[in-house]
């Protein structure tokens, strides 16, 4: 039963593990720039769980011609287009933010940073 | 579909490179591992027949992305590098545990990959965009004609999006400068 499903499911599960890992690390890392690699990691996630849903056994990429048929679904593609652009978007600020925090503070650690804050 | 030797093969190698950009200490190794994800990924969006995405992916995720972050670390420094892996902090692991287990719960209730049936693959939307968008949109790549004609709109507010964290960076890192 559970063999069953890892065969049938496997891509599922792989969007289950890279979302702990990406969450893991955001809660975990101390360092900023790693906080934003482990918010990228979860957002694929996410992406893969989509194009996943996407997929149709033996199609083809949505290009339409004569006889090319059957395709997989051209929807979830788009969205995630959309979504690969706005998460750079997204990282850019935050890196963004990252530097002008260091170039305050002169420090990229957490638990460093809440003791400046404190102070 | 049955998973395939190299499918497989590319899951343990994003899964690995996620645990490495997760796991080691020094930050530029991180990015590194992180690039090299998402060159994986893209390969993976080919096999489940995704080019655009893959394409975008290999552009943008592992090309732009990793410029992004370089640009970052050169401007800050890298942490003390006494050990190549962090130590796991096992309060988080356990919190990250109990969501790993929640979500994991929830996929016996997703259709099988591949199925044609499934409401995404199989549903009207799909459909009416693969059997239309030529004769309506005259462009043959379904992606195409769904991101730039029926969602267009969405397009637009995607370089909404863009534009407006040109403008947020910007006005982020000029103000040591200005002030």
């Amino acid at each position: 039963m559970t063999l069953d499903l890892l065969t049938t499911h496997y891509n599922y599960y792989a969007v289950v593990l890279l979302l702990g890992i990406g969450l893991y690390t955001v809660i975990e890392s101390p360092n900023l720039v790693k906080k934003v690699i482990g918010m990228n990691v979860f957002q694929t996630g996410i992406f893969l769980f989509f194009i996943t849903l996407a997929y149709r056994s033996g199609g083809n990429p949505p290009v339409v011609t004569e006889g090319a048929g059957p395709y997989v679904s051209p929807l979830p593609h788009v969205l995630i287009l959309t979504a690969i652009v706005v998460g750079v978007s997204l990282t850019a600020v935050a890196l963004a933010l990252v530097v002008r925090v260091y170039s305050e503070y002169g420090t990229l650690d957490e638990h460093t940073l809440e003791e400046l804050y404190h102070d | 579909m049955t998973l395939t030797l190299i499918e497989a093969a590319l899951l343990v190698f994003v899964l690995g490179c996620a645990v490495g950009a997760a796991l080691l200490k020094d930050t530029l190794a991180a990015v590194m591992a992180f690039a090299a994800y998402s060159l994986g990924v893209s390969v993976l969006w080919l096999v489940l027949q995704a080019p655009d995405v893959g394409l975008t992916e290999a552009a943008v995720g592992a090309g732009i992305m990793t410029v992004l972050f370089l640009l970052a670390l050169s401007n800050t420094t890298s942490p003390d590098v006494d050990r190549l892996f962090e130590s796991v902090g096992w309060r988080s692991a356990a919190l990250v545990a109990g969501f790993v287990v929640l979500i994991g719960a929830t996929v016996p209730a997703l259709p099988t990959i591949g199925d044609p049936n499934s409401a995404v693959v199989g549903g009207e939307v799909s459909q009416y965009y693969l059997e239309n968008a030529y004769a309506q949109t005259e462009v043959k790549n379904a992606v195409t004609a769904v991101l730039a004609a029926y969602r267009g709109f969405d397009t637009l507010g995607e370089g909404v999006v863009v534009f407006s964290a040109v403008v947020v960076t910007l006005s982020v890192l000029r103000r040591e400068v200005v002030a």
